[in-house]
């Protein structure tokens, strides 16, 4: 074993952080809640990958990342780890979730309807260059209907159930705070069911899309349908010292199943993460479709596309290639020119 | 021992707390820690509540993810008030555990129930705005 030593260093890192930061220059307040109002997807998919929610901890994140989304992760996943987990929540019911957008590309008249909500779904994607020459782009505000959506919608599956098309999945009596955690216990395979939903949950939503997109594509042994897709909003149900339960607030959450045919029934994928982020939900609920049977080293196998999909863990292992390995790679090439001499005497005319 | 309120629940109370306003809380808060400048506190910190969520495809419970929250709980006697709110904001769940022990021990409860009222209604109107802005999204799908 040898080390290198870099002489100098203090000041060169002291120096390269500040360049770093030079180019974000002040960071306000003010410019914590203009990222908020500006990016929310931005902030929903640090939160959701971050697995913490706080738009504010987050909008600094990118502030202080220059939105460096790998750095902005990993700042948040180190700053949880200074805060005390207080207690465990109720699980949130799919039912009890106050839905802004929900809808079926399998069924068209699912009970409750298909409700749009914040989309770019069906619009044409133009640039608003404009803006650029000093014209404000002024969004034309949502006409409401004079009735409003129900807040609770009811479950697409319980519906394909009524009708046989789907079974039902018994109740997990797991109390919370029995729930397998991978924050507090090694990931194994094969993998628990809630250590493979909560992986996906946190996973990096680019690894997420490109592991579900190859399933999609052909190399998985389900092709999806979205059964139903929710972007919404969750309580906090927590309990007061008392006992009483009550709501600490809302949260915004997403969550897809996606479906495929088996015999003589529907199977279902499903995923879900913090806040708003439709693409990863659906690779994801893809990904859990076509995990059952998947063969090894496959991107449809859990141990493949869970270990993949880490973000913190998969862009610290790739950035790690760019530190110093000056000892091992001259003992490679120490090896390598060893070889040649070898290979050379052998070359050479006997005597 | 908590007091029921004839108006509020108590989970409704602590829930219309935990969404309210949160200058608008201080300042109540503020009003009432005259009457409870003698309270233990508890706790007063900022931590994390783990949010289980329900899959619909095999019925298991797992992790979604972490809130970060603030939490305060106070006591006085046999009275106990607590507070627990999304965001890093130590005073606004001090203030909410001060209205709860103020129900509880039946301290300055019109007050508080003049505020529970104002957040309630304003969290029904605009709960009731949005909905309509969704319903608006609203698509009947036909096949051809």
């Amino acid at each position: 074993m040898a080390y290198v030593a870099t002489r100098g260093g203090e000041r060169a890192i002291e120096q390269a952080e500040r360049l770093f930061r030079a180019e974000m220059g002040t960071i306000t307040p003010e410019r914590i809640n203009e990222i908020k109002a500006a990016m929310p997807y931005l902030v929903d998919r640090v939160m959701g990958e971050a697995s913490l929610y706080d738009e504010d901890i987050a909008a600094l994140a990118l502030a202080q990342t220059g939105g460096e989304l790998y750095e902005a992760v990993l700042v948040l996943r180190a700053w949880r780890t200074t805060q005390p987990r207080l207690s465990v929540a109720d699980p949130i019911e799919q039912d009890a979730l106050f839905t802004h957008r929900r809808l079926s590309a399998a069924f068209k008249d699912i009970p409750g309807g298909q409700l749009l909500g914040p989309t770019l779904d069906y619009s044409h994607r133009l640039l608003a260059t404009q803006v650029l020459t000093g014209e404000a782009f002024d969004p034309v505000p949502v006409e409401p209907a004079a009735t409003p959506a129900p807040a609770h919608q009811p479950s697409v599956s319980a519906w394909q159930a009524a009708n046989d098309l789907v079974d039902l999945p018994k109740g997990d009596a797991t109390r919370p705070d029995d729930i397998p955690d991978i924050t507090r216990e090694p990931l194994l395979f094969p993998s628990k069911r809630a250590h493979t939903l909560q992986s996906l949950a946190r996973g990096e939503t680019g690894g997420v899309l490109a592991l579900g997109y190859a399933a999609m594509r052909g190399y998985g042994q389900a092709h999806p349908t979205v059964n139903e897709l929710r972007l919404a909003e969750a309580e906090i149900v927590v309990t007061h010292p008392k006992g009483t339960k009550f709501s600490a607030g809302r949260v915004k959450v997403s969550q897809a199943e996606v479906l495929s045919k088996k015999d003589e029934k529907l199977e279902l994928g499903f995923a879900a993460t913090l806040g708003w982020n439709e693409v990863k939900v659906i690779a994801a609920a893809t990904l859990d479709l076509n995990s059952a049977g998947a063969p090894k080293g496959s991107a449809t196998e859990e141990e493949f596309f869970l270990y993949h999909t880490e973000g913190v863990e998969s862009s610290g292992f790739c950035i790690h290639f760019k530190l110093p390995h000056y000892v091992t790679f001259q003992s490679s090439l120490d090896a390598m020119r060893d070889a040649k001499a070898r290979s050379a005497q052998q070359k050479e005319p006997a005597q | 021992m908590h007091t029921p309120s004839q108006e509020f629940s108590h989970d409704d109370a602590l829930s219309i707390l935990a969404r309210a306003d949160a200058a608008a809380l201080k300042a109540l808060g503020e009003d009432l820690a005259i009457d409870f400048s003698d309270v233990e506190v508890v706790h007063s910190r900022t931590g994390l509540v783990m949010l289980p969520l329900r899959d619909t495809a095999k019925g298991t419970a797992f992790h979604l993810g972490e809130v970060l929250v603030s939490e305060a709980h106070i006591r006085r006697g046999i009275h106990e008030g607590y507070g627990l709110r999304k965001g890093l904001d130590l005073e606004a769940s001090m203030a909410m555990a001060l209205v709860d022990i103020a129900l509880a021990s039946g301290t300055k409860v019109e007050i508080c129930h003049d505020f529970l009222r104002d957040a309630d209604a304003q969290h029904r109107d605009a709960d009731t705005e949005t909905l309509r802005r969704i319903e608006a999204t609203r698509v009947d799908m036909e096949t051809f």
